[in-house]
């Protein structure tokens, strides 16, 4: 009997994802609660890696083969991929890097590659100095993204791109929020550090706790009692944004997994609470949360852009619109964004977040408030998108965002990403006559 | 010691029923050795003799995290099972192939050891798992046996794919760097 050895299986979970695959979702298939913990956390090391330098293992991939793999290849093309990954990124000691890489080939069986896959490795140790030297020479190379990702930013933002592009390289932080209905942040703060977890408040999201060391929540007690869940900082800032007060009518239009819902219920238990996921099995994950915090909402699985299907026609006072969007302000969380996303993607992202925003605005009560969020760094979901439905609709006006985060991108406000260790996310309060 | 030549899916001789081992002998000792050489190389975390082509009824097993916990279990029997449990294998002879797998969650197992001496003993986890594959193998029986028709069948084309081209580079296609 044998078992699948680490490397062999991410560079399948890797082919998974080249074929269009989710990151998280292939390794919570490949990745099997029996297979060892030790092993399982280095699938997990190789697979984000290889993903996050993906643009620049590529290119050096491209120059160390004489001639390109073959397109059926795809399992040897991500087993060299990782293997470069750990000669560039991994404190893997060289020789041992090679030599299981190389091993994986039999474990992929494909033994015929094992002395390629010895050659390109071996090559690239040997020319590994050179080639750093001359990587600033190729751009999409030496910062690790997409060309048409790469324009994109620093168009977008010509002072702030390679910060930006760098924080999209990193590796980020485990931020929780506290539920302030069973814990107070600093009770939290005490248990955490009582498990040997070192943490501190955020300085912005008043219910946020940074963990300085990464750590499995799921072996945290706290966690399945409900008394805090993961989230970034910056989403946790739409809660404040929305001002939800008792009683109010309101509406998550793109609510799962249910992340902001809960927020805005934690902030607010007696807010009625309507959200919408168009995708079932993703709507199941809102309930599973509402139920760990011991939190109540309405949840229909139904697509935002078509009301006549599930309004009920009394209007919302709030409605938070955390719209799909190409999630370039969140690729240090997901990177497999840099292979998965592609240009064209965007346009319809676009096109859909417009759609969204014209549908859902009659449902706003007059007086009401509609917080439109995205995950994305480029202006055409963002600033220009919000300013093409101000000058559509003549009830609208952007109330101003007085706040120390983020940098104004009228009329919304900007989050770049790695700003004060935050996701990049931007958001627009939008309210109504 | 030497390193043993491990068959591969689909080839007729691991369908075949091994016979007892008569005596615990030298060469049985040997073979232990070898085989237990074997299946670290391949690496594997168990080996029968079926799969090295002996007719000999022979395990190895290693299910530690670290590798350094080799047993060997002579004429090994199955005399109880309990419970279910699912489990993701894969086999030697099998190479690249990983699935599920249904068996008994634990078993009580006799067998002699690579000394000879007699023992019985429950086994749970991955050691239950493991046990069951390898003695399925004594009785010519795959874990692929335990999957669809369908499965089996791509298996099968996969793998006669993937022998013709590593045959192909062995007679010395240029390799493509």
């Amino acid at each position: 009997m044998s078992r699948e050895s680490p490397r062999a299986l991410a560079a399948r979970v890797l082919a998974t994802v080249w074929q269009g695959a989710r990151l998280d979702e292939a390794l919570r298939q490949a990745v099997r609660l029996d297979y060892p913990a030790r092993d399982a956390a280095l699938v997990r090391e190789l697979c984000y890696g290889t993903l996050r330098f993906e643009p620049r293992l590529e290119f050096w991939l491209t120059g160390l083969l004489k001639r390109p793999l073959e397109a059926r290849e795809p399992e040897l093309h991500a087993l060299l991929l990782l293997g470069l990954y750990q000669l560039s990124e991994m404190r893997v000691p060289p020789h041992a890097a090679i030599a299981e890489t190389v091993e994986a080939c039999r474990h992929l069986f494909k033994p015929w590659a094992v002395q390629l896959a010895n050659a390109v490795l071996r090559r690239f140790q040997r020319e590994q100095a050179h080639l750093m030297t001359e990587l600033p020479q190729h751009e999409a190379a030496y910062y690790a993204h997409p060309r048409w990702l790469l324009e994109r930013i620093r168009q977008d933002w010509p002072d702030h791109w390679r910060e930006i592009l760098a924080a999209g390289n990193q590796r980020p932080p485990l931020t929780l929020r506290v539920n302030r209905l069973r814990r107070t942040r600093a009770a939290l703060l005490v248990e955490l550090a009582a498990a040997g977890i070192a943490a501190q408040a955020c300085g912005f999201s008043a219910a946020g706790v940074t963990v300085l060391e990464p750590f499995d929540v799921r072996t945290q007690p706290g966690f399945a009692a409900g008394h805090f869940s993961v989230q970034d900082e910056a989403a946790q800032l739409a809660a404040e944004l929305l001002e939800v007060h008792a009683g109010m009518r309101v509406l998550d239009a793109c609510a799962a997994p249910g992340g902001k819902t809960c927020h805005l219920l934690e902030c607010c238990p007696q807010a009625q609470l309507l959200a919408l996921d168009n995708d079932a099995g993703r709507a199941q994950k809102i309930h599973q949360n509402l139920q760990r915090l011991g939190l109540a909402a309405e949840v229909k699985v139904a697509d935002a852009t078509q009301p006549d299907t599930w309004w009920d026609g009394r209007p919302f006072e709030r409605i938070l619109l955390d719209a799909p969007c190409s999630a370039s302000g969140v690729i240090r969380r997901h990177p497999d964004i840099k292979v998965r996303r592609r240009p064209e993607e965007v346009s319809a992202l676009v096109a859909m977040q417009a759609q969204m925003l014209a549908a859902l605005w009659p449902l706003l009560a007059s007086g009401g408030k509609l917080l439109y969020v995205t995950c994305s760094l480029l202006a055409e979901e963002n600033a220009a998108q919000v300013d093409k439905f101000l000058a559509a609709h003549a009830d609208a006006r952007a109330l101003p965002i007085a706040a120390h985060w983020g940098v104004a991108s009228p009329p919304g406000r900007q989050i770049l990403a790695g700003e004060s260790r935050m996701d990049g996310f931007y958001y627009a309060c939008l309210h109504k006559a | 010691m030497a390193k043993l030549t491990i068959l591969h899916f689909p080839d007729p001789r691991l369908r075949t029923r091994a016979r007892p081992v008569p005596a615990v002998s030298a060469d049985i000792q040997r073979l232990a050795a070898d085989m237990l050489e074997t299946m670290y190389a391949a690496p594997g975390i168990g080996l029968a003799a079926t799969q090295v082509g002996v007719d000999q009824r022979l395990i190895v097993v290693d299910v530690s995290e670290k590798g350094n916990e080799p047993r060997v279990f002579i004429n090994p029997e199955i005399l109880a099972r309990a419970g279910t449990e699912t489990m993701q294998e894969g086999c030697l002879s099998v190479p690249g192939v990983f699935e599920e797998v249904e068996r008994a969650a634990s078993v009580r197992v006799r067998a002699l050891d690579g000394n000879g001496q007699p023992l019985e003993f429950d086994a749970d986890g991955l050691l239950a798992v493991c046990i069951q594959h390898e003695i399925d193998h004594l009785n010519g029986k795959l874990f692929v046996d335990y999957l669809s028709e369908l499965k089996r069948q791509r298996i099968r084309k996969k793998l006669e794919k993937e022998q013709h081209a590593a045959r192909s580079a062995e007679r010395g296609a240029a390799p493509a760097i």
